[in-house]
């Protein structure tokens, strides 16, 4: 028996290859069939994200790699083990406890991959067993604990997260502020949700073409208008978005120190994403103008990535502990199918014999009978009472599976299988 | 027992800084429930010096300048410790506990000797002068803290630095509203407190000249930032240039004034 992962993931395939590595839910579903139906797998959960494919499986035979290869090979329409890694036992518990925990995605410590795992494992619960679902289980609590006890997943890591941190630390709470966004691409709209979600209102879309501002607008319950309308309303919100495609600043002091009159001491919070910038840096000195360009919002997000970095030693050494503790009840639950192929080949060997020896014997009365019986189990029973304790407990403590295997073999066990059973609980 | 409990305070004061300071040492989130429970052990000490001073003298008084002293640390730190546990956040500690442990540690160092004992309704009175007086200055005080806090925040955002102080510090729009609760909240306990000090003098014809030079200029500065902000709808940074500004007006006059007077035993 052995703990395998198979995958690929943003280290080791661009994201061409990943798109088309990357299966649906039913696409899922049969391909873990597959597996199981191949006899050399006897658990498999599929984890399939848009940054990683893996399978973690409990395998009985190596040709089970090979298999996954296939199926990765057959999807890409290529070779695709070029692309791929394979992890066995402790090397795949510890990856998946770092995947868990963000360790091991693009952006660091970034909490989605904790659901996203969840949402696997409850996926393919029907093709997971005792192994598998521990495991998963333990993984969901370690991605948990690494975050509660580290700092990993502090602070914002993105630019719009970056954006949405900066104005907090300006408004405090940025429910009920108002936001005028100057552009309505994608990246003013990715950028939007993100206020959106914190309660910011979003009041006025001013873009060029009107009828893209129009859009935008509907989706947020804002007016829409053209640039050259919008000044006039700027001294109304808190927070102005640009993120138009112009090749020249769009806004310049002109346009806001109208609207910095009328506020008072308010301050004015402006988020320029555009690349050209949209906002002439001279408007960064006017008073009671807080200006951040992509820069400053990358600075902003980097900054974090740094600290949350400095907390990886920390979350490897949870991640260390809690592979120890999962390897020790693997190899232990191991142990069971041996100890009961064990006793029941002993209990066989036993029961030969005495009938053996009743034909020897014979004329023996029915409770003559019954008391050799019992005096046969009873040796038995004394006889394997100590091995029987010793192997559970040297595969639970640490010496694993090698003890296991050193039974297996003194005791002619090979057929035992080692799987662990279901999962009663 | 009187300065062993005020030890006690002065070392949970310097501890609940430092522990506030957490996170400008190590990359961690300041231990909020502990800088509290830190803090309210000093204020228990604090009380129980100050209770003890005045069950030893005989007399509800306050008056002497240590004994006036550790009062006004004391307020200050009660001061901090409702803003804490009522916003949930500890960077105000930073500059506020240190100021109380100095002024406790002022008001030891200076003695903690009693000036007046009055008795019945008059010391009722003058206690009841000290503390809303006290109180009014522990917010004045607070408020400045806030103010300095703001501005200090105010620059780093600004110039888009992203360093402990931009992780550490709360929002400025927080610091904005500590700031204008604790100068309306200064101004009234202070005008109560200057109020019955003019009560005071009227009935026990008693003046003490710095005290009312002090006391009204203190009054004037955190009136006019009260109106300021309540009338003239004065916010953040204008505001916080003036409580700092001004609140460290007050203290170096009260230091000049306890440099050149005479009555060394009094807290003016």
């Amino acid at each position: 028996m052995s703990l395998v992962v198979a995958g690929v993931n943003h280290r080791t395939a661009p994201i061409a290859i990943r798109e088309k590595l990357c299966f649906g839910k039913p696409d899922a579903r049969s391909a873990l069939g597959l597996l199981r139906e191949s006899g050399l797998v006897t658990e498999a959960v599929m984890l399939s994200t848009c940054n990683r494919t893996e399978i973690y499986m409990i395998d009985s035979s190596d040709d089970s790699v090979q298999l996954i290869r296939d199926i990765f090979s057959s999807r890409l329409g290529d070779e695709a083990s070029t692309y791929m890694y394979v992890q066995r036992d402790r090397e795949a518990v510890r990856h998946l406890f770092s995947v868990s925990a963000g360790i091991d995605s693009m952006i660091l410590g970034e909490a989605q991959i904790q659901g996203q795992v969840r949402d696997a494992w409850e996926e393919s619960r029907e093709e997971s067993g005792a192994a598998l679902n521990r495991l998963f289980q333990t993984s969901l609590l370690v991605g948990s604990r690494v975050r509660e006890e580290t700092g990993i997943g502090r602070g914002a890591a993105s630019v719009s997260s970056a954006a949405v941190q900066l104005s907090k630390k300006i408004f405090g709470s940025l429910a009920g502020r108002r936001a005028m966004v100057l552009g309505a691409g994608d990246v003013a709209a990715i950028a939007l949700e993100c206020l959106s979600k914190e309660g910011v209102r979003v009041s006025i879309v001013a873009n060029r073409t009107f009828e893209r501002a129009q859009v935008l607008a509907a989706e947020h319950q804002a007016v829409a208008m053209h640039y050259d309308e919008c000044w006039e309303n700027l001294h109304a919100v808190d927070i102005l978005l640009c993120s138009t495609a112009s090749p020249h600043p769009v806004v310049q002091c002109a346009h806001v120190a109208p609207a910095l009159a009328m506020r008072g001491d308010r301050p004015l919070c402006i988020l320029d994403i555009a690349l050209p910038r949209d906002v002439d840096s001279s408007v960064g000195d006017m008073e009671n103008v807080f200006l951040y360009d992509l820069d400053d919002l990358k600075a902003a997000a980097s900054a974090n990535l740094e600290r949350r970095n400095e907390d990886i030693p920390a979350a490897e050494k949870i991640i260390a502990a809690e592979v120890e503790k999962y390897w020790q009840w693997l190899a232990g639950l191991a142990a069971v199918p041996v100890v009961m192929e064990f006793r029941s080949q002993m209990d066989r060997v036993r029961a030969e014999e005495l009938a053996s020896a009743m034909r020897r014997i014979g004329g023996l009365s029915a409770e003559q009978a019954e008391g050799i019986e019992h005096f046969s189990r009873a040796l038995m029973n004394k006889f394997l009472h100590e091995p029987s304790v010793r192997l559970k407990a040297a595969a639970a403590n640490g010496r694993g599976l090698g003890v296991v295997d050193a039974a297996r073999y003194l005791f002619a066990l090979e057929r035992a299988d080692s799987t662990p059973p279901e999962d009663k609980s | 027992m009187i300065v062993i409990a005020h030890f006690i305070a002065i070392t949970c004061y310097v501890a609940a800084a430092a522990l506030a300071a957490l996170p400008f040492a190590r990359r961690v989130e300041a231990p909020v429930n502990g800088v509290i429970a830190v803090l309210a052990a000093g204020l228990i000490a604090h009380g129980f010096a100050l209770a003890t001073l005045m069950r030893e003298s005989g007399s509800g008084s306050l008056t002497g300048l240590g004994p006036a002293l550790s009062f006004a640390g004391f307020v200050l730190a009660g001061a901090l410790f409702l803003v804490e546990v009522f916003a949930r956040e500890v960077s105000l500690t930073l500059i506020a506990a240190p100021v109380a442990a100095l002024i406790t540690t002022a008001g030891n160092v200076t003695g903690m000797h009693p000036f007046l004992d009055p008795r019945g309704t008059q010391a009722f009175w003058l206690v009841s002068h000290i503390v809303l007086s006290f109180v009014g200055m522990a917010a004045y005080g607070t408020a400045a803290a806030a103010g300095t806090m703001y501005l200090i925040a105010r620059r780093e955002l600004k110039s888009a630095r992203f360093g402990p102080i931009y992780r550490f510090f709360p929002p400025l729009d927080t610091l904005d509203r500590v700031n204008h609760f604790a100068t309306v909240a200064g101004f009234l306990g202070l005008t109560s407190g200057l109020a019955l000090a003019g009560a005071y003098s009227i009935a026990y014809r008693t003046l003490v000249v710095p005290q009312l030079v002090w006391g009204l200029a203190a009054w004037v500065c955190i009136g006019s930032l009260a109106l300021g902000r309540l009338l003239r709808g004065w916010q953040a940074r204008r505001a916080a240039i003036i409580s700092a500004v001004t609140f460290a007006s007050v203290i170096a006059v009260f230091v000049v004034f306890r440099v050149v007077q005479f009555n060394r035993g009094q807290f003016l």
